[in-house]
């Protein structure tokens, strides 16, 4: 106890000194922190994004469907699997898809796209993708119109159509013969991911059904949404092991980016406050030999007086800890109060929205750090003041006595 | 038996350009309640010879015995650990620990000694009373004046009850009041609790109230003087 109250009165002996070293890990902290948070809020949003727009967290196909979209690599008895999975532990909601490679027409201009065609209702409740058809870009399948077509605003751009407009859809039907059918655009969505926007087309499943002839109970895909996406591989598993038939993949699968973006992010933050702490570190080792050269004499007379070498290690490694600790704590106190508010306010650079749209993401992103990054970042700087405090401990334990008491 | 025996003790610098023989093969003895102190020019060796009396420096050669055990054999380790349970230490520069109170500073000592907490507490209360500082035990150094800080000092140094007490130089940077007071309180320990100290010094109050003088001169003992 009396080593650990002379190493924090010993930090407060030279205010400015410290009050530098302070400043420097907590500027360093607020720098990483913040910026680790920014990025971890991006990749968050990018992978949060896939999983409502894109993938589910779950997909189910024919084993050969994805090798070139052939129609009739289709998933049989669907409504039995969907009732089945749907009651499954840590389901929370299944839909099933039509998926159809085909060519969009226009008088201007004709582009490849996948038609997706999709039950309304359930797709709603595992994507997100109706909610980005703003008021202004009509709807998402909300009337009960024929031959519908939902398409992205990049598509139309690149299209020049307008709501109401048609589009005339070429493909392969369930037969191997070319057919195609025209459909009138009664909505436009836009994400965060212009090239996948542009590629994928909605229509409803008994509409595309009916024209690609796909018999009736089989589908392209089953998307499946969990209550928490680190399950799925447990429950891909068991939904593969259920129906050994289909293809169960789980997100990490179907993207293998977005579980390298999640695995990444761990690493660079680990790699990026390794960094700034090592670097803090330097100057805390600087800082305390200067502690060391000064107290020369009074270590000197703390040896004299039979005050062992662990003592005086383990009182020159408080003062190192608690040094870098209060730094951390003002660092940790900012970093949260500026995450916080950016986390809710988000961060716009606009400037660069188009870039970041090409790559998936958004332009307003929002930092987030787990609570945890907070504890692993104080365990990081408790190990960077012991690191930090074993040179200059050294140096202190090879004065001599003697020598060091009459050091001016 | 003697409290200290010093054996043909010699200290010898080699780091410099030419040796320096800085104790040449003194040999005293001390006994228990002994109030002695060194007295020589500054470069006699009174200090050196102090030092490694208490164990601060290595000797080249000869030996100094502490109750019959020569320290020259023991480790680092187990020196500084001689030196806490042994010897009392008060430095010329008071040397206090400027983060603690005076009461800290005193248990500081007995806090490595794995004292009691009430019976440490106590006895702080107790020996800064005895050294006039009962109303300043919650000073911190920078708040007491210098003859007060050595005061604390020769506290510090009755604290962890030692066998000696070895005072460098104590009233060298105190005015003549402070020196006074401070050699009252330590020849009034000395003879109501039988407390050894030795001294160096080349201050003439010191040498007029010490039992015993000996004067060296160039790491040699010129002359050994006890007092009727």
């Amino acid at each position: 106890m009396m080593l650990l109250k002379i190493a924090w009165r010993n930090i407060w002996r030279s205010k400015t000194r410290s009050a530098v070293v302070i400043f420097a890990i907590t500027s360093g902290l607020v720098g990483g922190l913040f910026a680790s948070a920014w990025m971890n809020g991006m990749a968050n949003q990018r992978v949060v994004n896939t999983f409502s727009i894109e993938t589910a967290h779950i997909q189910l196909h024919h084993p050969n469907f994805a090798d070139n979209f052939d129609v009739k690599k289709t998933i049989t008895s669907t409504e039995d699997k969907l009732e089945k999975i749907s009651k499954m532990v840590g389901v929370k909601a299944v839909t099933s898809r039509l998926k159809v490679s085909a060519m969009a027409a226009t008088a201007n201009k004709n582009m490849g796209v996948v038609i997706v065609g999709i039950n309304p209702e359930t797709e709603k409740e595992v994507f997100g993708l109706y909610k980005k058809v703003d008021s202004t870009s009509g709807d998402f399948f909300v009337s009960k119109k024929k031959n519908a077509i939902v398409i992205s605003k990049a598509l139309a751009e690149e299209l020049k159509v307008k709501i109401k407009s048609k589009i005339v859809l070429t493909f392969q039907d369930y037969n191997g013969e070319i057919t195609g059918a025209a459909f009138k655009v009664i909505g436009m969505y836009k994400t965060d991911n212009n090239p996948w926007d542009k590629m994928h087309v909605f229509v409803r499943d008994v509409d595309l059904r009916k024209v690609v002839e796909i018999p009736k109970g089989q589908n392209h895909e089953i998307d499946v949404l969990l209550n928490d996406y680190e399950q799925a591989s447990v429950i891909s598993a068991a939904i593969q092991k259920k129906y050994p038939e289909i293809l169960s993949e789980d997100w990490s699968e179907i993207q293998p980016y977005l579980s390298f973006i999640t695995e990444y992010m761990d690493i660079y933050m680990g790699v990026f406050m390794i960094i700034i702490l090592a670097a803090l570190g330097f100057g805390i080792v600087n800082t305390m030999l200067m502690v060391i050269l000064e107290r020369t004499k009074e270590l000197g007379m703390l040896m004299g007086i039979g005050m062992n070498k662990k003592r005086i290690f383990l009182m020159i490694m408080f003062e190192t800890i608690l040094l870098a600790l209060v730094g951390a704590f003002v660092g940790e106190i900012i970093s949260m109060f500026l995450i916080n508010y950016f986390g809710k306010v988000g961060i716009n650079i606009s400037s660069l929205a188009e870039g970041l749209e090409s790559v998936g993401y958004s332009a307003i992103s929002y930092p987030m750090l787990e609570a945890y990054r907070y504890l692993q970042i104080t365990i990081l700087v408790i190990l960077t003041g012991i690191v930090a405090s074993i040179y200059p401990a050294i140096k202190a334990l090879k004065l001599n006595p003697a020598e060091a008491i009459r050091t001016l | 038996m003697s409290v200290i025996k010093v054996s043909n003790l010699t200290k010898t610098y080699t780091d410099t350009e030419v040796p320096v023989h800085a104790v040449n093969g003194i040999d005293l003895t001390f006994e228990k309640g002994e109030f002695a102190a060194i007295v020589g020019p500054s470069g006699s060796g009174k200090t050196t010879l102090l030092n490694m009396i208490g164990g601060l420096e290595k000797s080249t050669s000869g030996s100094v015995e502490v109750h019959g055990q020569d320290i020259s054999e023991l480790s680092s380790g187990k020196l500084i650990d001689f030196r806490l349970n042994n010897i009392g230490f008060v430095f010329q520069a008071y040397n206090l620990i400027p983060v603690l109170t005076a009461k800290e500073n005193v248990e500081f000592i007995m806090q490595l000694q794995n004292w009691d907490k009430t019976k440490m507490n106590e006895r702080t209360i107790t020996i800064l009373e005895s050294v006039g500082l009962g109303d300043r035990i919650n000073s911190k150094p920078n708040q007491l004046s210098g003859g007060q800080q050595q005061r604390v000092a020769v506290a510090r140094a009755l604290a962890s009850k030692p066998q000696f007490i070895l005072a460098d130089e104590p009233t060298a940077n105190l005015d003549s009041k402070s020196t006074n007071q401070l050699l009252d309180i330590m020849e009034k320990l000395n003879e109501e609790e039988n407390i050894t100290f030795i001294f160096s010094t080349h201050d003439q109050r010191v040498v007029d109230k010490a039992r015993r003088v000996i004067m060296i001169d160039d790491g040699k003992v010129v002359s050994d003087d006890v007092k009727n």
